[in-house]
């Protein structure tokens, strides 16, 4: 039956099946021929020019992106094409700061530590990554610094390297301890202290509180007593936490003008709007032993047993 | 182009502030060896410090603290797989360390990784603090403890669209110190006693980072556990601090365990799938508590030499939970403005209770039950905007709003229910922001900031009220110069009908850099920071109440260095440095007029040469002289110095 039906089908019938398949082949190929060539051409071709950014890359965190050179630069096939032409591919040097943000934002907006970079002190100042990161000559080989972590923040922070350079420190200079420990160079939400608009870079630490009582875990607390300060205005409130002439990092060379400038009963400040207590009548300033203040109140951020933390 | 590189990198060792060790020349090639399908790149540098010190050596301990023996002051490693993601169990590992050995300030930081797999960081961190406190509580709060900081984080699969992170981090804080009671009362004398500081803070992490149509989440569970097992052992006190004081302290002894656990999520998403538009969001909370008990005996005699023998017991648990909600857009209505608006919420709540007794002389005294709230809610929206308007010019500005309102309620009393009156405050703070920036060459740039605030009820007499602040910089670096000039000021008056409280903080600073040959490099800059505050005080003075009266503080530090940095034929490298910092604030006349003049210098010298290409010798030199102007009690100077080899294998 089949034979039968294969062996009447008309000539004609035949040519327009083929024609049409013909047809089709032609379409499917011109279409590919049309279709301009992939605009990316492979890192191999950057070498060529570009020896020295490329010798080296394999140490690079980059050479692990999907494009290599093409990732980050655009595509390269124009810019090989017209001899090295530089408007033919994305380089940083000529992007404007919101643009060379967007680019690196591609893959790195995935942490959530740069969940604030938009609003960011350093973004509004026009500080963006490749100020602080070298992708091709970097000196760290974690992060891709430029400089050292505390040169490259010293470089525009130049009252701060002064105050590392203090008698009493946090020990940055000597290395044990970092800028990022504290501020988050990527911007911060508000703060969770004074008012949340002031600091505005300060990493918070793991517990929602100031970055401080991460490694000073003792004057975290929850405390029965809490001194208000510390979790009103934040621990800045009594000492310079970059460096200072004075023990402790304290604001003060002397610890009782630091204590009586806040407990002198102004009307309007404190709990009750009745003033912060002021120092009761046993104390005698005039004598040396009470300029101490906290030779008694010994538990000064904190107690469990003295609501005027004595003990 | 390698002289630009050359003066590039010595720029960059000259922007640090003067430390004489370790050497930052490196033996060995920069490019490292190969050895099968790695390449490796290493120093090392071992050497033999040491210190002369004259005068007070507790002072120099608490600000310096280098000290004398055979360091392995520097090392820095690095293996990197040659095709990258081939590696067998590793495709990168960074090793570098500091001060190992012996230096009271050891650091090392570790990297292995293997792409698309894991990811693993380390940083591990040693530090010996001694402080004399002698200006604060003469000598009777010493310290002389250490503390070792651990951070422990691994991300498995760090490329992939699911991510899983785990961590642990640990600090831990132990040594001896000095404290002080008052014995028999409030009213009685001061007694040193010896503590021996044990803290112990260990945190776990565990969380997830995930992408579902088109919005990036990030889950982070942690749990922080806190241990202060300080305790002060049975001690006989001996004399109070106070010679005409007769009460006697002869026995000694406190345990107050206090553990806690503090367990915490993190909540982040962020989304861009729109061009113009992204958003992030994050929410937080974690559950802080403490329990603890606290067992006091101490034994004397009181002030008419009687004997006295009192015994405190206290029990009981402190919490404070805390939440927090933060959100952030982004909104890019054209290429060239981006407008942010960021609300952040944030309540906390801190509770607890306690009981307090107290035996006198055997007699059954003071009993209390003991609470204590203290509540704070924020509300902050701040919204800021940047406007690039042409290719050398930028306008920034910004609004921002917050509200706070601070509860509070606090009881001592013999007997429950005790009469609890609650008080409530609200604080609102409005301030807005402008800024330009300049650059109308690409070598020159200029900014300037300023912002003004306004607070309506704030909660201390030294809290921002009506305050405004100044930023200008000017900045100008071409490929041989560069300078930086800053200037800021800060403005607070707080004040009230019969109070005031007013702070000026004014920073002036120039700095420049200058490499005239691509092996030489100077560098010098000068800042000042200038402080004045004055603020309304009350105290009691010879039984009499002093109202009205003022306190004064101020400062004048002075900054000056200079640095050169000159490298001789390729092989050899010497660095010159001084450092200078100065307060210059003349001494006040009076008690509450205070002012802390004091000069602080440390020259320096080092020098380093290539022997070999993979060794270095390394030699060095640092002066420290510390003075100040009203006592001479904490005075020192100190040689410090070092000679080490650098060396790769």
């Amino acid at each position: 039956m089949d034979t039968f039906h294969n062996c009447s089908r008309p000539r004609s019938l035949i040519v327009t099946k083929v024609l049409r398949y013909w047809s089709l082949f032609l379409l499917f190929f011109g279409v590919l021929w049309a279709q301009p060539k992939d605009p990316y051409i492979g890192s191999q071709a950057c070498r060529g020019c570009h020896l020295v950014q490329t010798q080296d890359f394999f140490r690079n965190a980059h050479t692990k992106a999907d494009r290599g050179c093409e990732g980050c630069h655009g595509p390269g096939r124009a810019h090989v094409n017209g001899g090295g032409k530089k408007d033919a591919i994305i380089a940083f040097s000529t992007l404007t700061p919101k643009k060379s943000l967007d680019t690196c934002l591609q893959c790195h907006s995935k942490d959530m530590s740069r969940a604030n970079i938009r609003r960011s002190s350093h973004t509004q100042s026009e500080v963006v990554c490749a100020n602080c990161h070298s992708i091709h000559k970097s000196a760290t080989p974690k992060y891709l610094l430029a400089h050292q972590q505390k040169d490259l923040c010293y470089t525009c922070h130049t009252d701060v390297k002064a105050q590392f350079s203090m008698p009493f420190k946090h020990r940055v200079n000597e290395g044990t301890v970092q800028c990022s420990d504290c501020h988050n160079p990527h911007g911060a939400p508000a703060s969770n202290w004074r008012m949340g608009q002031r600091p505005r870079m300060q990493q918070h630490a793991q517990s929602n509180e100031q970055s401080c009582v991460q490694c000073h875990a003792d004057k975290r607390g929850p405390f029965l007593f809490e001194h208000a300060a510390l979790r009103v205005d934040g621990c800045n409130s009594c000492h310079a936490p970059h460096g200072s002439a004075n023990p402790r990092l304290l604001n003060r060379p002397v610890v009782f003008t630091l204590c009586l400038e806040c407990h002198n009963g102004a009307a309007g400040f404190g709990r009750t709007g009745e003033g912060i207590p002021t120092q009761s009548g046993s104390h005698n300033m005039a004598d040396p032993r009470y300029q101490n203040c906290t030779a008694c109140h010994v538990k000064i951020h904190g107690s469990n047993a003295d609501a005027r933390f004595l003990r | 182009m390698r002289l630009l590189l050359a003066s590039f990198l010595l720029t960059a060792t000259l922007a640090a502030q003067p430390l004489i060790a370790p050497t930052p020349q490196r033996a060995g090639d920069a490019k490292g060896e190969d050895l099968a399908d790695y390449n490796i790149v290493n120093s090392f540098e071992t050497g033999y410090r040491f210190r002369v010190v004259e005068g007070n050596l507790g002072k120099f301990r608490s600000d310096v603290n280098y000290g004398n023996g055979i360091r392995l002051l520097g090392s820095h490693l690095t293996v990197n797989s040659k095709k990258p993601g081939t590696g067998k169990y590793f495709d990168e590992i960074v090793l570098s360390t500091q001060g190992l050995g012996n230096d009271p300030y050891q650091f090392s930081s570790l990297r292995v990784s293997k792409a698309k797999l894991y990811r693993y960081d380390s940083t591990w961190r040693w530090m010996d603090y001694f402080n004399p406190a002698l200006t604060i509580a003469s000598g009777q709060h010493l310290i002389n403890t250490s503390r070792q900081l651990q951070d422990h984080d691994l991300v498995i699969l760090p490329q992939a669209r699911f991510r899983v992170l785990l961590g642990y981090s640990r600090n831990q804080q132990d040594g001896p110190a000095f404290s002080t009671l008052q014995f028999p009362d409030g009213r009685g004398d001061e007694f040193t006693y010896l503590l021996n500081v044990r803290r112990t803070r260990n945190e776990y992490r565990l969380g997830t980072e995930f992408e579902v149509l088109k919005t990036k989440f990030h889950v982070l569970h942690g749990w922080e556990y806190f241990r202060d097992d300080t305790r002060a052992p049975l001690v006989s006190p001996g004399a109070g601090a106070n010679p005409n004081d007769t009460a006697t302290l002869s026995q000694f002894r406190r345990d107050e365990p206090n553990h806690g656990q503090a367990p915490y999520w993190r909540v982040g998403l962020h989304n861009e799938a729109f061009k113009s538009f992204t958003i992030d969001a994050r929410f937080t909370n974690s559950t802080g508590q403490r329990r603890f008990v606290s067992d006091e005996l101490a034994l004397g005699t009181g002030r008419f030499s009687a004997a006295q023998n009192r015994q405190v017991f206290v029990g009981g648990n402190a919490r404070r939970p805390v939440t927090t909600g933060n959100l952030t857009l982004s909104w890019f209505p054209l290429e060239r403005l981006t407008i942010t608006n960021h609300t952040a919420l944030y309540n906390t709540r801190m509770e607890g209770e306690a009981t307090y007794g107290e035996i006198n002389n055997a007699v059954a005294g003071l009993k209390l039950l003991q609470f204590q709230y203290l509540g704070i809610r924020t509300f902050a929206n701040l919204t800021d905007a940047n406007l690039k308007l042409t290719n050398w010019l930028g306008l920034f500005s910004g609004y921002h709003f917050s509200e706070r309102r601070i509860g509070s309620s606090q009881f001592e009393d013999l007997e429950a229910p005790a009469k609890l009156d609650r008080i409530e405050q609200t604080n609102r703070l409005h301030s807005g922001l402008l800024g330009v920036r300049l650059q109308p060459a690409k070598q020159l740039r200029f900014s300037l900031d300023g912002e003004l605030g306004r607070a309506d009820r704030p909660f201390y007499t030294t809290s921002e009220k009506d305050y405004h602040a100044v930023a200008a910089r000017a900045q100008w670096k071409t490929k041989r110069w560069s300078l930086l000039s800053k200037f800021q000021t800060n403005y607070n008056l707080n004040s009230t009908s019969l109070f005031v409280h007013s702070a000026r903080t004014r920073v002036a600073s120039i700095d420049g850099t200058w490499s005239p040959r691509g092996f030489v490099t100077l560098e010098a800059g000068y800042g000042h920071t200038h402080i004045e505050t004055v603020t309304g005080l009350a105290y009691f003075s010879l039984g009499e109440l002093v109202e009205n009266d003022r306190g004064f503080y101020r400062s004048r530090l002075r900054q000056t260095r200079f640095g050169a940095q000159i490298n001789v034929a390729k092989r050899a490298d010497i660095y010159l440095g001084y450092h200078r910092i100065q307060d210059a604030a003349r001494l006040g006349v009076a008690l509450m007029d205070q002012a802390f003049p004091l000069t602080y210098e440390t020259p320096l010298a080092r020098f380093s040469i290539q022997l070999h290409k993979k060794v270095r010798w390394n030699l060095g030199w640092q002066y420290y002289k510390y003075k100040e102007k009203l006592l001479t009690l904490q005075d020192y100077n100190a040689h410090t110095g070092y000679t080490s080899l650098s060396w790769s294998f």
